[in-house]
């Protein structure tokens, strides 16, 4: 959703002060948390046996799965990687009439559900499925994960260098390749993790268009088939899948750190003038803007108004799904914003090798689908504590644990923001550790805390894969019960349930926006 | 009567040594500058003594109380030290009434002592505005302010008026040296300008690769630098190589008498001469008496000139610094005769 960076490697720690023993524990306690649905799901390939596994994972099935997923994941991801790319330059580099529109109405997409945004072209066009139809509501659906990252870069690098590079006798589009596309590679880069992490765990859209990828057969052998050894096996490659993008990624950026000479002025950059290209790139930009946000919003608009007056669900129902979806994910919200503060605090106020392990190993969590951290945990509760077994607790840890990453970008982000003086100097001014955590860091970081609980909170309750399988009996949420009714392909009562989560996310993600644009751009890397 | 001793102390990162052996005793009621070229473990020196930092070794006593010793080890909440950072470090979130109130009990809160404190920086009528409404001198009198307000052994200044501009610094260091005496405190400043500590202070400490090098009252130190490195640190020298014989120094320049405090010698020895560019006279065209030399730059302060001149090849000198009235400033390329005046102060070789 932002700029979700990967930590690089390990500074030597420049000073050498004591870490406090209660935020080391409380880090220790978090990452333990996080890795226990990874523990969780060997625990359960241990049990089921290699005989077994391998039976399992040896069948034309698997490569049929692999297949489907990997072709998806290079096609979205590089379509997403142009798109957003060239969305971004535009939007902050050329004098594309109507700039400051676009920068909003581009980015909007990143908040529909991608399950959403599937619902919508299907409803559109019933007979939209396969390979091709995935590759296109993906990519409508994801492309902004790039946008986000690499605008900001576009905006925060350093003019000078496009200068200087002018100055030694390069063309525009060496200097654009040379210059320009080497200081964006990093948000690139870090934007294409992120597409692909997103295609690997997402169920409902492809569940829609009618695509098998290895996340929808792992919830249909599990939610369908009632095959848990199956969903196990089929997790184990999923999540080195993951692994593998996470790997690729830290190999990938490990070549040559970006930086930028000289006071961080904000100096008025002249925007390029487009010329005759602006009428083919506003197209452009119409073109993209009316499928990626105005076929969800359109069949939304349509369903409301068709079901006004045939299927309208009772307000009631309405109502209580919303509560509940609000409940779990305010609780989810506030469980990973709180898990994050300890981690945030250590890395960025006591860095070293140590602190830069355990902040890593909480980023395995992103090589974790929903549906992964669902069955370890549904594995867990059956063995262990039959007592959490369809309890709401178990959804909320599953959200938080899905979810600490964005929480931790946010919370580190303004931790790093957060001067180390100021703690210094409520400690001269006679104020005990804990103290100075409440007087001064806390009143410092509220902003990050804020904004860590609204991601969290508006990525829990678009979420649907681990919701289908956690939520308690009897209980349903905005998503659910939009999927109920949409598998009956009642679009008409589904849609009500889908116009409230849209804009239940839309209005924070529209805020957050804002807040991440005034930060410095590297404050939000870890480093 | 001394508030503040430092013996002993040692602290490195890593493999890289920042304090070798500091021995540091600022007297009650004292202003002691350290000063310090950058790199010199000025900054370090101050945050160990106010325990942001653990020493490796020594011995720190605050107020006649060991507040570190290698075993024991106060944190800096009940250290009592007042410590002003180079920005200032005031809490964005809190106003300036409660940025100075920070440190005190509910009880002391209510006693005046906050606005008396706002009043005694000039800031009495700005208590309800926010650190970001503040000018940088304005913000530094509230970090003072607020570092007074725990009535504290010591106040610590790192570099406090670094990060102003040169008009405003000359006013905030009156201000700040008037509110320190006033309150009658103990404070440590750490700075690396010498104009700062020598105009400032009441001792100043000269560190150099983590050791104090000489500590003495600034007119000690200016007259009477332990060695040519230490003449060469605080203030311009010129040192010139001559020799020694009981109470008078020989050199290409003329025969001086030398300073009280000179290393005696028995009999006739090579020595480094130092003589300060305002013992140097110059005087256009050649005279009978003195040193022939020519000007190669010229600077014009206004109030006086500092000319750089080159003496003829046959007395064996360099380049000689003088400090003049502005009125006789001269054009480079002038030919001049230069003499200088005694006492002087000498280093006979070893």
């Amino acid at each position: 959703m932002t700029v979700a960076t990967l930590p690089q490697t390990a500074p030597v720690p420049a000073v050498h002060r004591r870490r406090p023993r209660s935020l080391v524990v409380g880090s220790v306690v978090v990452a333990a948390t996080l890795v226990v649905p990874l523990v969780f799901l060997l625990l359960q390939a241990i049990q089921v046996g290699w005989a077994e596994l391998s039976k399992l994972l040896f069948r034309h099935l698997t490569a049929t799965l692999l297949w489907n997923t990997v072709r998806l994941s290079v096609v979205v991801t590089a379509a997403s990687a142009v798109i957003g790319t060239a969305a971004a330059w535009f939007v902050e580099r050329t004098d594309l009439p109507g700039r400051r529109v676009w920068a909003v109405l581009v980015v909007i997409p990143v908040a529909i559900p991608d399950f959403v945004v599937s619902f919508g072209w299907v409803s559109v066009a019933p007979s939209l499925h396969g390979f091709g139809a995935a590759v296109l509501v993906m990519t409508l659906a994801v492309y902004p994960l790039v946008y986000l990252p690499v605008a900001a870069s576009f905006r925060g690098a350093d003019p000078g260098q496009e200068e200087v590079a002018r100055g030694l006798g390069l063309g525009r589009t060496r200097t654009f390749v040379r210059v320009t596309l080497a200081q964006a590679r990093p948000a690139v880069l870090g934007g294409c993790l992120l597409v692909a992490l997103a295609l690997l765990a997402e169920y409902g859209a492809f569940e829609i268009l009618r695509y098998q990828t290895f996340t929808t057969e792992i919830f249909t052998e599990f939610q369908v088939g009632f095959d848990a050894p199956a969903a196990c096996a089929l997790s184990i490659v999923l999540v080195l899948l993951g692994l593998v993008l996470l790997t690729a990624d830290g190999l990938g950026r490990g070549g040559g750190r970006m930086s930028r000479s000289g006071p961080q002025v904000a100096r008025v950059r002249q925007p390029r003038r487009l010329g005759r290209a602006t009428v083919p790139v506003f197209a452009g930009f119409v073109l993209l803007v009316a499928l990626a946000l105005g076929v969800p919003f359109g069949t939304l608009v349509y369903w409301l108004v068709q079901g006004g007056r045939t299927t309208l669900p009772a307000a009631a129902s309405l109502s209580s799904a919303a509560w509940h979806s609000a409940g779990y994910s305010a609780g989810a919200a506030a469980l990973a914003t709180a898990a994050a503060l300890p981690v945030a605090l250590l890395s960025v106020r006591h860095p070293g090798r140590m602190t830069m392990a355990l902040e890593r190993s909480t980023f395995l969590v992103l090589a974790l689908p929903g549906v992964v951290i669902a069955l370890a945990l549904v594995f867990f509760s059956e063995r262990y504590a039959a007592f959490l077994y369809q309890h709401s607790a178990l959804l909320i840890v599953a959200y938080a644990i899905l979810f600490f990453p964005l929480a931790l970008v946010a919370v580190r982000a303004s931790v790093a923001q957060a001067p180390t003086g100021l703690e210094e100097m409520a400690r001269a001014l006679g104020s005990k550790p804990w103290s100075v955590l409440w007087r001064v860091t806390l009143r410092l970081v509220a902003p990050g805390l804020a904004a860590a609980f609204c991601l969290v909170f508006l990525s829990a309750v678009t979420e649907l894969t681990s919701t289908l399988i956690l939520v308690p009996t009897g209980a349903q949420t905005l998503a659910t019960q939009f999927w109920a009714y949409t598998t009956n392909l009642s679009y008409g009562a589904a849609a009500p349930y889908a116009t409230l989560m849209v804009i239940i996310a839309v209005i924070p993600s529209y805020l957050l926006g804002r807040w991440f644009n005034r930060l410095p751009v590297n404050a939000a890397t870890p480093t | 009567m001394t508030r503040l001793v430092a013996t002993d102390l040692y602290k490195a990162f890593g493999s890289q040594s920042v304090l070798t052996g500091i021995e540091l005793t600022v007297p009650e009621g004292s202003l002691t500058a350290i000063l310090g070229p950058s790199g010199s473990g000025k900054t370090t020196l101050l945050r160990v003594l106010a325990g942001f930092e653990r020493c490796d070794r020594g011995v720190i006593s605050l107020g006649g109380r060991v507040v570190e010793d290698g075993r024991r080890y106060l944190p800096p909440e009940e250290r009592g030290i007042g410590y002003v950072p180079q920005e200032g470090a005031l809490f964005p979130h809190l106003t300036v009434e409660k940025n100075i109130a920070f440190g005190l009990s509910r009880q002391e809160r209510r006693d005046g002592r906050v606005a008396r404190l706002a009043e005694m920086v000039g800031l009495g009528n700005l208590t309800g505005r926010y650190p970001h409404q503040l000018s940088g001198g304005q913000q530094q009198r509230v970090a003072l302010a607020r570092a007074l307000a725990i009535e504290p052994e010591v106040v610590l200044l790192d570099e406090p008026f670094s990060s102003l501009d040169a008009g405003l610094r000359a006013s905030v260091r009156a201000d700040v040296q008037r509110v320190l005496r006033e309150a009658g405190t103990t404070a440590l400043l750490v700075t690396h300008d010498q104009d700062e500590a020598l105009s400032m202070s009441d001792f100043v400490a000269v560190i150099r690769d983590g050791r104090i090098g000489q500590t003495g009252t600034p007119q000690e130190l200016y007259e009477h630098p332990v060695d040519p490195d230490m003449a060469e640190f605080l203030g311009d020298a010129n040192l010139i190589r001559g020799s020694v014989d009981s109470a008078v120094a020989s050199t290409p320049l003329g025969t001086f008498p030398l300073r009280s405090g000179s290393t005696p010698v028995a009999k006739p020895t090579s020595a480094v001469i130092l003589v300060r560019p305002e013992q140097v006279e110059i005087r256009p065209g050649r005279a009978a008496h003195g040193l022939a030399a020519r000007v190669v730059e010229s600077e014009f302060h206004g109030h006086d000139a500092v000319m750089r001149v080159l003496p003829d090849a046959s007395s064996g000198l360099g380049a000689i610094v003088a400090r003049t009235d502005g009125a006789l400033a001269l054009a480079p390329g002038t030919e001049v005769t230069v003499t200088a005046r005694g006492p002087v102060l000498a280093w006979p070789d070893a």
